[in-house]
């Protein structure tokens, strides 16, 4: 007898971890601690496991907020900085990368692909069609979405479902598995009929609204979830320490919740100092750290001594206590700790605050 | 924008570079992102400052 139930196929919404999309509530935000970010980066990150990619930077701001749906803590907040005329092959996007390891049951390329349904809510201070795509990892199979922002500055609660894609290549592994975009501004080539699975890199629906050409136009979304099946469920709550460690397989960092990396916080957080001075009063200190969960790869590494200077270290001995700006570097890393080396006078021990990210 | 950085003594296999613009450590691992940035910085032409001697 098969007691194991295929999410996906079975089309069931009424199981728990059905939401595909972390953080989609928007309660996590560890990078900037709820602070406003001119996004200048294409792949920049802002709130956990939500990704920024563009063509030209400063276009947009985005922000952490409590302005939100109701059952909601909070939403992200997308502010275009300029009336920007796009040019070329411009294009804008807010988005998550989903794992492949959490989308292999929909069995994307292959015949049998599973239906998926995307719910989430919005608000704008823009009125029109908007929209998305759902893309592969290669950018090379879009579905373009569209959905009507019926008045302005109200959330809306929207629901699109998309036929599973039984071709192209969609990953399984620690890739990119699947991309929810949501399209801020697209020139036409990047622009596609909605509803409709395409081969190329399409964006969003044709004939969609620029959100960065107006000036100080807002859109806010929360609640997000992507989930198998043709139906909409509700919106999957989940404890804010589970969503926190969801997140950590992508970021992690030892500043307290609400305090943003390289913030001046003195040891607050830090759980100890190890590492020793070589003979003689000179050599090498090296602290290694463990993860508080393996990472998706091994991670890239920023650590910060105890004032917030990035790629310093604190170091302590029993007569000086607390020398802070001291250079250390990467020694070892793998996706499950690292380790610091730095050059240091005297037996005593490093401490450092990290951030690493593992994100796609 | 990136510069090299010496392996360590104890894992001489493992190569990391510096992000010059946050100070950020990347490791020589083919899927973090980060990494993947670097090998097209690289391919556009560019070239990394070198380790420093000392490290």
């Amino acid at each position: 007898m098969t007691l194991a139930v295929n999410i996906a196929q079975s089309g069931s919404n009424n199981v728990t971890f059905r939401n595909r999309i972390i953080n989609g509530a928007m309660v996590i935000d560890q990078r900037n601690a709820g602070a406003s970010v001119t996004v200048t980066s294409d792949g920049s990150y802002q709130l956990d496991r939500w990704q920024s990619v563009l063509t030209a930077g400063s276009k947009f701001s985005i922000q952490q907020s409590t302005t939100t749906a109701t059952g909601f803590k909070n939403s992200t907040l997308l502010t275009s900085l300029s009336a920007y005329s796009l040019t070329g092959s411009d294009r804008f996007g807010w988005q998550q990368q989903v794992e492949g390891l959490n989308t292999y049951d929909l069995s994307w390329g292959a015949a049998g692909a599973s239906a998926v349904t995307l719910s989430f809510w919005v608000r704008s201070s823009l009125t029109g069609t908007m929209g998305g795509c759902v893309t592969n990892s290669a950018q090379n199979r879009s579905y373009p979405f569209s959905f009507t922002i019926n008045s302005a500055n109200t959330f809306e609660y929207k629901t699109i479902t998309i036929a599973g894609d039984t071709s192209g290549t969609w990953l399984t592994t620690n890739g990119t598995g699947l991309v929810v975009r949501f399209c801020l501004g697209a020139v036409s080539s990047y622009r596609n009929t909605a509803g409709a699975w395409a081969a190329g890199d399409y964006w969003g629906p044709t004939g969609g609204v620029d959100f960065v050409s107006t000036n100080g136009a807002t859109m806010y979304f929360t609640g997000v979830q992507l989930e198998a099946g043709t139906t909409a469920s509700p919106f999957e709550y989940c404890p804010f320490g589970l969503e926190k460690y969801l997140c950590e397989r992508y970021c992690q960092t030892t500043y307290p919740y609400g305090t943003a990396p390289g913030s001046n916080i003195s040891f607050n957080g830090i759980i100890g100092r190890t590492g020793c001075a070589g003979v003689n009063g000179t050599g090498e200190i090296y602290q290694s750290t463990q993860f508080k969960q393996q990472m998706r790869t091994t991670p890239t590494i920023s650590f910060y001594d105890v004032a917030g200077t990035a790629a310093k270290v604190t170091f302590t001995t029993y007569a000086v206590q607390d020398t802070n700006n001291i250079s250390g570097t990467v020694g070892q890393s793998s996706a499950n700790g690292f380790g610091v080396t730095a050059n240091q006078s005297g037996y005593g021990g490093s401490s450092y605050h990290y951030l690493v990210t593992a994100e796609l | 924008m990136y510069k090299l950085v010496n392996p360590h003594w104890s894992a001489p296999e493992q190569r990391h570079v510096q992000r010059l613009t946050d100070n950020a450590f990347i490791p020589f691992v083919e899927d973090n992102t980060d990494y993947q940035a670097y090998l097209r910085w690289l391919e556009a032409g560019n070239t990394p400052e070198p380790a420093e001697e000392n490290q």
